[in-house]
């Protein structure tokens, strides 16, 4: 499968700070990709390089099979990019706004954008002045889902909307993964991220930490077991790689680490199983794993503490 | 509190009082500062009972100049000429503090949200409309006072400087209770402006009529209660009864309307805007249009305004400087038509000056697209730098040029209908239009300064246009070494009609605008966007 965005070694300065430092980022073309790290860490930044707003100062960039920075205007052609904090002029409406923005990305398709409006639920008939922070963002959306791309680039799009409106993005975007096309999806919204992406991508303080298929990356974490069993357990804590044992005469539950899962799950079948519960880690606990030494560095023990 | 409903108003009132520190003493200082420096020059310009006289017949009896500046009383001493003159001016800074005073504690406040953090503690529902009506009154009266001191000071009657501080300070009055009533009305601070704005222009616009033909018109405008006092020469209190009495009205009756309206809203429904765009709408030029389209029609208006009454007070020149020594030391000619081809040259340049400002000011306003993130969304589609940039430095090129048209056209057309000579028209279109080549030039600085230090460019830019208003006003009166003009674009250019038509320093100033351009776009394209 080709890559529809290749990025390795990105470094990019503001002054003194280093933003970005040695970004890693592949995107394969047709999937939708989770762009996942804390605020500050560079996101936006790798987003702005991507589009060409901002040069990278060291790195290799390819977007779309072109450079970002020198192929634009032609690249921008075939991508539509909604921003983290949509701005609006105050005195257009939301319909103009659509419009102008598909228009200048190529041509808007009436029927696609009427069946949005109808989706998100959004007034186009209203200045920008006296829209919500929601319905600003739902602005961006449909100018973005109503142009026919082949890569979408989303910024935290669905900070300010409300729950179902978070759900009729989510269909959406499901839809947009059908017809083949490419999503690069910035979150920290990971919920949002479990039920969309293919692949992710972890980034901390300008670096990639991780990437990989859900999958993958549950294989680097634990699971958490419940489990009954005809005897007592004995010797489960002796185990390699079991963490927090809670054991109550036949019952007992503990984390494990995923690759020695089976060895645990060996060990309380020669104790008689009598029913088993264990739950993967959701990508809650794998984002706060990345981050717990730094969660634990300000102070925050509790709540690492309580999964590792 | 008497009523619950304005609990924690003196807190509020000092909160209030903090905020604008800084701003009210600027509008204070400069009514002093605009007072003293009418009152001195006027003192010095009409010593002699002659100049009194040609100032009567020119000034004095010009429908232009009447309608400009008020009833024309009290024009055989001193002190009434600088009281027709000044009045105007005082009135229209004391409406627009009080106006962007009550409005910035009253819908601004509200429209971002602040009234309503405010609004959840303890403060009853009709505190900030109170708070904001009560500094507007007290700063009205702080600037009457520094009024009334200044004119005083500088060797004016006392009664009339303090009836003149009163009666302006009593305008901002009335105007603090007409904006506290549309910021009942319009859901946005810049609609309250407007009707604010609107209600300023209709006050003047009556009071100009009824000024002109004297038909008791002017009774109609708050600005015409004021100039009805006639300081200094019949010293009448009795017109301000009037102010005093509506300002409370007023007052009771955005209170009222206040309770009539959800907190958030305005009284009027905003007009919806456009479902989908116009076809205009589909190019980058298409929406730096847009977005430039109001300033450029409000300058376009003042402009025209400001040629009108400039031409049309060529004529009195002649009687009005024709024996005046000091003001012969600004106008040089020694024939009647050279006077005044002096005096229009000089008018010309004045207006070309305040183009420059447009031009500036067009020019970075694609700076506040990029800060704010617009510019982002709309580069992040297939348009280039180059033509995103270029689009709003076309409007502001196209539409300074434009201005100095309008200037060109309105001062041809009001002078062609004075003299009768319709070749008026082409000599002061062509004089005005002469100095794009210039104006450009500024615009093109303005870029440069985008593209290479975005960051302090707008500063930077007004900086220089600071140093050219300075140049312009003074260089000449003061004597100051030529190299000192020559560094002003404006002063490159000949003062056509006074001066000889020259092609060379106008395709100087071409050249150069066009390569100041061109660096700016250039460095544009290879810098980072402002971010965030």
């Amino acid at each position: 499968m080709s890559s529809a965005i290749s990025v390795s070694g990105l470094v990019k300065r503001f002054g003194r700070t280093r933003a970005l430092d040695g970004l890693d980022l592949d995107v394969r073309a047709g999937e939708v990709h989770g762009f996942l790290g804390p605020n500050g860490s560079g996101k936006s930044t790798t987003i702005r390089v991507l589009l060409g707003l901002l040069r990278a100062d060291a790195g290799a960039v390819q977007l779309l099979g072109g450079d970002p920075w020198r192929d634009a205007v032609a690249l921008h052609r075939r991508l539509a990019y909604v921003p983290g904090d949509v701005t609006l002029w105050p005195t257009i409406s939301g319909g103009e706004v659509i419009d102008l923005l598909s228009r200048l990305r190529g041509g808007v398709d009436p029927r696609r954008r009427a069946e949005l409006l109808e989706r998100f639920d959004l007034d186009p008939r209203k200045k920008a002045r006296t829209y919500s922070k929601g319905n600003r963002q739902k602005v961006a959306l449909v100018a973005a889902l109503a142009s026919d791309v082949e890569l979408l680039v989303l910024d935290e799009p669905t900070s300010g909307l409300d729950p179902i409106m978070e759900a009729t993005f989510q269909s959406c975007i499901q839809d947009v993964r059908a017809q083949g096309r490419t999503v690069l999806l910035s979150s920290h919204i990971l919920a949002e991220a479990e039920a969309l992406c293919d692949r992710v991508s972890i980034i901390r303080l300008g670096c990639t930490v991780q990437s990989g298929t859900l999958a993958d990356l549950r294989h680097l974490t634990r699971t958490s077991v419940t489990a009954e069993t005809a005897r007592p357990v004995t010797g489960l804590a002796d185990l390699p790689g079991v963490r927090g044992l809670q054991a109550t005469d036949r019952r007992v539950s503990f984390d494990v680490d995923s690759d020695h899962l089976e060895g645990a799950v060996r060990h309380l079948t020669d104790a008689g199983l009598r029913s088993l519960a264990s739950a993967p880690p959701t990508l809650e606990e794998l984002f706060l794993r990345q981050y717990g030494d730094e969660l634990a560095a300000a102070g925050d023990v509790g709540l690492t503490g309580s999964r590792a | 509190m008497t009523s619950p409903t304005l609990a924690g108003t003196g807190t509020l009132l000092r909160f209030a009082v903090r905020r604008d520190r800084v701003r009210l003493p600027i509008w204070v200082l400069a009514g002093a500062v605009l007072m003293a420096t009418q009152s001195s020059s006027n003192q010095r310009f009409y010593r002699t009972p002659e100049s009194l006289v040609a100032y009567r017949a020119s000034a004095g009896s010009n429908a232009a100049s009447i309608a400009f500046s008020g009833p024309p009383v009290g024009l055989d001493n001193v002190a009434g000429t600088i009281a027709f003159e000044i009045s105007s001016p005082l009135v229209l800074l004391a409406v627009l503090m009080a106006m962007f005073t009550t409005a910035r504690h009253t819908r601004a406040d509200e429209e971002a949200g602040r009234t309503e953090l405010l609004r959840s503690v303890q403060l009853g529902r009709h505190a900030p409309l109170l708070a904001a009506t009560v500094l507007s009154a007290a700063a009205c009266a702080v600037l009457g006072v520094a009024i009334a001191a200044a004119a005083a000071l500088s060797g004016l009657p006392v009664a009339g400087s303090v009836l003149l501080g009163v009666a302006t300070a009593s305008v901002g009055l009335v105007f603090t209770g007409v904006t506290a009533v549309c910021a009942q009305l319009s859901g946005v601070t810049r609609g309250v402006y407007g009707l604010v704005g609107a209600l300023l222009g209709i006050s003047f616009v009556v009071r100009a009529i009824g000024d002109s033909n004297g038909g008791g018109l002017s009774w109609l405008s708050p600005i015409g209660w004021a100039q009805a006092t006639h300081p200094w020469s019949d010293d009448r209190w009795w017109p301000l009864l009037l102010p005093l009495a509506i300002a409370p009205a007023l007052f009771v009756l955005a209170r009222r309307l206040l309770d009539r309206r959800d907190s958030g809203a305005g009284l009027l429904q905003p007009r919806p805007g456009a479902a989908t765009a116009p076809r205009g709408l589909s190019t980058p030029l298409g929406l730096a249009w847009r977005l430039h389209r109001g300033t450029v029609l409000a300058w376009g208006a003042g402009v025209t305004l400001l040629g009108f009454v400039y031409g049309g007070l060529g004529e009195s020149v002649e009687t009005l400087l024709g024996d005046n020594p000091d003001a012969q030391m600004f106008f040089r000619g020694d024939s009647t038509a050279e006077l005044i081809d002096s005096y229009l040259g000089g008018t010309l340049r004045i207006t070309a000056l305040l183009v420059a400002a447009y031009a500036v000011s067009a020019t970075c306003r694609s700076r506040t697209e990029e800060t704010s993130g617009r510019a982002e969304s709309v580069l992040a589609t297939g348009v280039s730098r180059l033509r995103w940039l270029g689009s709003h430095l076309t409007v502001a090129l196209i539409g300074s040029t434009g201005l100095l048209l309008l200037d060109g056209l309105a001062t041809g057309t009001s002078r062609a209908l004075a003299t009768g000579d319709a070749g008026e028209l082409p000599r002061l279109v062509g004089a005005a239009v002469a100095y794009a080549p210039a104006v450009w030039v500024v615009a093109g600085l303005a870029a440069v300064l985008i593209g290479l230090v975005p960051s302090a460019a707008v500063t930077t830019a007004w900086i220089v246009f600071a140093g050219l208003l300075v140049i312009t006003l003074f260089a000449e009166g003061f004597d100051w070494p030529a190299w000192v003009s020559d560094l002003s674009p404006l002063a490159q250019t000949p003062t056509v009609p006074a001066e000889q038509w020259q092609a060379t320093p106008l395709l100087a100033l071409g050249g150069l605008a066009v390569v100041l351009v061109a660096a700016g776009l250039a460095a544009f394209r290879r810098r980072d966007l402002a971010t965030g």
